[in-house]
């Protein structure tokens, strides 16, 4: 059959413009999926600037050994604000938000299945980041005792300024907005999907959001556990973590790292799944072996909760503990690794067009193997006992951290910000962000492998005048001047595209999935006729209707 | 239409995952106190077990009033609302007087791992328990304006998945803390 | 080259195995991320998009069997690595039966106590160790949690208070080796360093032998004058002098602290003029640490500079 149902008019209404009358109150009193995405993706790129200079700041200190650029107390506030601000306020509110924008898209839907749930998730990140954030204007300062707030440091009376409450109860409601947004995303993707889309002809994004839902709704109890506890102690003389008093400082470990772990999966499940969007489309093919990945990735989010005292293997758990937490975490790299190999066998075979999404994608893929094998060393404890606490650590974490999920971030906004403003990035920017990147990426962390296996531990406001350090640590610092221009010039992308970049139509990257089958940006209701959904990809299905990809489907 | 049975189950399922690991904590020190006060010598198994009852009642009487939704009976709907509370309440009451006479006798949070343990896990219990009954005035009220008239109502069906929620909490809460401590 | 240090010196069997372990694993991970960079750039050079070629590529939607290849050969390098784990771990930290401890360590905020229970000496931040011997470590803390780490010798071990580890170390050969505090604890965590001496049989005796010397307190001159003022100063409620009243804890003993290379924990190398420089204004080398600046006059700091110089 070959007439071609019409895809969705051109957008007659669009979002309301700030400078339109009650621009600004619509948004900030606006349900709507697509416009909280947004402010979500705005919030998480002023954390991210924010951060960044905590991070430049890190790194100027650290230029020098015995450097007196800023006092120890205030470098580890630099330190604990600049992880917990990445962390929580960075690459999680964009995943997410990039989720609550695209989910319903993508499932044929016209919102979240709760659209003020959605709202109020997203103002307790605000909320969250600016309670967080006032405690730099407290006397005492912000919370000094890292991101991870080790007991009884963080705890009386090790710890008396009120900077780790602010901290507590910043990350608390960020917190309550996460599990909000699972519960939402759950229900929404079990639910709402259009007819013919069945659990196995969702697109990989939405996989990944769904199983990182589940971790989150989970997952986060524990820590919010943790946080009740902590305050406790703190506030009301509670003994939970107080050795002192018959607490148990290991007890906060626990806690702590049962939810830390999960949560660096939830921090790159999501990334995975913008990675799988955008090879296959850069590669004109399909996603090889779909169910692979999608199974993978169900493996790694059940086997998540089972590994997180690979975090404590100094600590003197015993060596049977050691070694169940060493297995458990070397086999969570198999269904990553088959992941990885899922998607260079994409590109095998593929018509490959290197946007700059693509740029960014084939990048993550390389730094993120780094990081990923570097972990699996790590998760040896007798490795982990030479270069734990050490910048061996710091180095591995940012290679899947800004190497993978910052990489794949970067991938998912030059993809899909045509779809969101009508407007395509600038190819030219684009590249120039790519190239400063890598070279100041790699500049800044590589090296660091070397400091840490050589002695040099993290969370130090300065270190000794040791061979090669001081030079080492200078060519990181240039390199992360290096990734601050970098991001100069991201962020001056976004300004000129918005005002001037060329006009994107419905789908200037010949995609598949159905939010290309509506205007761009999608109108308020998002779609006036979704595409028949036979398969995993309707607008393939639709272009090419004598070789769709399920050609036994049923028509629905 | 939303499901809003299934949010509320997921949700339940997640402050569960809240609660196990207050009772984890429970679990840790439960032998560690060598001196002062611990569940064995300071708690009345049964006089907490007799409020514990209350609370159990108060699910067969949301129960009760899930029926009478379903058979349009709204008067009794009322009814079983309102004694659903009443018997909340009770329980509630049975609590703050258990946590007023440990206090008297300087059993407070502060006092060792024992009493932080403790006045948390059945504390943090205590406030869902007061949501509920929170939830389920709301649900009252809007009941006396005419609203739920049957057979099915989110809201009501919603609030009495979160009730039952709550009373399951606390037959592992107090099975863990009284049961346990004198077994 | 100079010595790099770290793990590009292991000086005992234990680091060894360690060190062979990690150049293993990253030898094997070189490999894999070779194998992926090379198919990467061969893919993306031989399977470029020509320009104006707008055809769609054969549609491959995957293959069961190299699914089941591809899961199956990283079990099997899981499974190698987890023998060599196990192996490696054996070797590093057997069982500890019923040995007594050689040298009990505490952290404390910022600084290491370093107590041998089967001589008595307590000394502070410098461990002496004979070499060739295996040495049972404690590591204790009497505050936050810290980390014993010499990077050259041995893992890393946590201290954490209410929870006593133990590690095997040992120095194959003689020599000062570097390590720090590896676990955050607080203001001045980056300056709370670790220095072992590793000392031929006769040396440690020596060295211990003289550590146990009580010495006399002199009541003369100016070194008398500092004798007196270190009683009445203050610096006897956290500092303990063998042969005085002075029997805190709070800050390192200081009987034999002038046989040490360092002061403060690494921060300044040991010599009168830094002594005094440290006793005129500790929080200028360490700021936050835990000894306030006790408004010293000059006479009074070289009084005590002279007494604690003098101490045999």
């Amino acid at each position: 059959m070959s007439t071609k149902i019409p895809l969705v008019p051109e957008n007659i209404k669009p979002l309301p413009a700030l400078k339109e009358n009650e621009g600004m109150l619509s948004w900030v009193a606006s349900v709507d999926h697509k416009q909280i995405g947004i402010m979500y993706l705005l919030a998480s790129m002023v954390f991210f600037v924010i951060g960044g200079i905590e991070a430049l700041v890190i790194r100027i200190q650290l230029a020098q050994p015995e450097f007196d650029f800023i006092s120890p107390e205030v470098y580890n506030q630099m330190f604990t604000m600049h992880g917990t601000t990445m962390i929580f306020f960075v690459v999680m509110p964009f995943l997410i938000g990039v989720g609550v924008y695209l989910v319903p898209l993508m499932i044929g839907a016209r919102d979240m299945a709760f659209p003020r749930l959605n709202a109020l998730s997203f103002w307790l990140v605000i909320f969250g980041g600016i309670l967080l954030y006032y405690s730099f204007f407290t006397q005492s300062g912000a919370s000094e005792v890292g991101w991870f707030a080790y007991a009884p440091l963080s705890e009386k009376p090790f710890s008396l300024n009120k900077g780790p409450t602010y901290w507590v109860l910043g990350l608390l409601a960020v917190g309550i907005s996460s599990v909000a947004s699972g519960l939402n995303n759950i229900v929404t993707i079990l639910t709402m999907r259009i007819k013919g889309m069945t659990i196995r002809r969702l697109p990989l994004f939405v996989w990944m959001i769904l199983v990182t839902s589940f971790l989150l709704v989970f997952v986060i109890p524990v820590i919010a556990s943790a946080f009740a506890m902590m305050l406790l102690d703190r506030l009301l003389g509670a003994t939970f973590f107080t050795p002192a008093h018959g607490g148990s400082a290991i007890l906060w470990q626990h806690f702590f790292w049962g939810f830390g772990h999960p949560e660096v999966y939830i921090l790159i499940l999501p990334a995975f799944g913008i990675i799988s969007e955008v090879i296959p489309v850069f590669s004109r093919k399909p996603i090889f072996g779909y169910e692979f990945v999608a199974g993978s990735t169900v493996a790694i989010g059940l086997l998540s909760v089972g590994v997180w005292a690979h975090h404590m293997f100094a600590v003197g758990l015993g060596n049977v503990a050691n070694l169940y937490f060493s297995l458990a975490s070397m086999l969570i790299a198999i269904p990553t690794g088959v992941k990885v190999l899922n998607w260079v066998a994409t590109m095998w075979g593929g018509k490959i067009y290197f946007a700059t999404p693509m740029l960014f994608a084939v990048a993550f893929i390389i730094e993120f193997v780094m990081g990923g094998l570097t972990g699996v060393a790590i998760a040896s404890a007798p490795i982990d006992w030479v270069v734990t606490d050490s910048y061996f650590i710091v180095a591995h974490f940012h290679y899947v951290l800004y190497g993978g999920s910052l990489f794949a971030i970067f991938a998912g906004v030059y993809y899909w910000f045509p779809k969101f403003t009508g407007r395509m990035m600038s190819e030219t920017l684009g590249k120039w962000h790519f190239w400063l990147t890598i070279v100041g990426f790699n500049m800044t962390f590589f090296i660091q492998h070397f400091l840490g296996v050589m002695g040099m531990p993290r969370r130090t406001y300065t270190y000794q005048d040791f061979p090669y350090w001081g030079s080492m640590n200078l060519v990181s610092t240039i390199g992360a001047l290096i990734l601050a221009l970098s991001i100069l010039v991201f962020i001056w992308n976004i300004f000129v595209s918005l005002r001037s970049g060329k006009e994107a139509g419905n789908n200037p990257w010949h995609a598949w999935t159905l939010e290309w089958a509506t205007s761009s940006p999608p109108a308020v209701h998002n779609f006036d006729l979704v595409p028949p959904v036979r398969g995993r990809r309707p607008l393939w299905d639709l272009e090419h209707p004598d070789t769709p990809d399920e050609p036994n489907a049923k028509v629905v | 239409m939303a499901n809003n049975k299934m949010l509320v189950g997921f949700f339940v399922a997640s402050e569960s995952i809240f609660f196990v690991m207050l009772i984890l904590a429970y679990v840790n020190f439960h032998n560690s106190v060598t001196d002062g006060p611990t569940a064995f010598n300071s708690l009345d198994p049964v006089r907490t077990g007799i409020f514990s009852l209350f609370l159990l009642a108060s699910s067969f009487s949301m129960w009760l009033a899930g029926r009478s939704l379903s058979t349009k009976n709204h008067l009794m709907l009322k009814i079983w609302i309102l004694v659903t509370i009443v018997l909340g309440a009770i329980f509630i009451y049975g609590q703050a007087s258990e946590w007023f006479g440990l206090i008297d006798q300087n059993i407070t949070i502060s006092r060792n791992v024992f009493g932080t343990t403790f006045f948390t896990l059945t504390g943090f219990h205590g406030f869902h328990v007061c949501v509920g009954l929170i939830m389920l005035s709301i649900l009252l009220g809007l009941a006396l304006f005419g609203d739920f008239k049957g057979p099915k109502s989110d809201g009501v069906e919603c609030v009495s998945i979160y009730w039952h929620f709550v009373d399951g909490v606390w037959i592992v809460v107090y099975s863990v803390i009284y049961l346990w401590a004198f077994l | 080259m100079e010595n790099l240090g770290g793990i590009f010196n292991p000086s005992s069997p234990e680091m060894e195995a360690m060190a062979g372990l990690t150049y293993y694993i990253i030898g094997i991970s070189v490999v894999i991320l070779g194998i992926i960079v090379v198919a990467v750039t061969y893919i993306i050079i031989r399977y470029r998009k020509q320009h104006g070629d707008n055809s769609e590529p054969f549609q491959n939607f995957g293959d069961l069997r190299l699914e089941i290849v591809w899961t199956l050969i990283p079990i099997a390098i899981v499974a190698v690595l987890f023998q060599l784990t196990c192996s490696t771990m054996r070797a590093v930290d057997p069982p500890i039966g019923d040995h007594e401890p050689d040298i009990v360590v505490t952290g404390h905020q910022w600084w290491w106590e370093i107590y041998y229970p089967k001589s008595g000496v307590i000394t502070a931040n410098e461990v002496h160790v004979p070499v060739g011997k295996n040495l049972l470590l404690r590591i204790e803390s009497i505050d936050v949690i810290h980390d014993f780490w010499v990077p050259e010798l041995a893992r890393k071990i946590d201290a954490i208070p209410g929870h006593p580890n133990h590690i095997w170390l040992s120095a194959s050969e003689a020599g000062v080796y570097l390590g720090a505090c590896a676990e955050f604890c607080g203001t001045q965590h980056a300056n709370m360093r670790i220095r072992l001496i590793a000392q031929t049989e006769e040396e440690f005796n020596e060295w211990q032998k003289q550590e146990l010397v009580i010495p006399q307190t002199p009541r003369a001159g100016l070194t008398g004058k500092g004798a007196q003022l270190f009683q009445t100063k203050a610096c006897m409620n956290c500092h303990t002098i063998l042969g005085t009243p002075a029997a805190a804890r709070i800050g390192p003993n200081l009987t034999h602290l002038n046989k040490r290379q360092t002061i403060g924990a690494g921060v300044l190398t040991n010599s009168p003029e830094n002594l005094a420089k440290w006793l005129a204004d500790p929080q200028k080398y360490k700021q936050g640490s835990l000894m306030p600046n006790m408004k010293l006059t000059e006479s009074e700091v070289k009084a005590i500079v002279a007494y604690l110089e003098a101490l045999k």
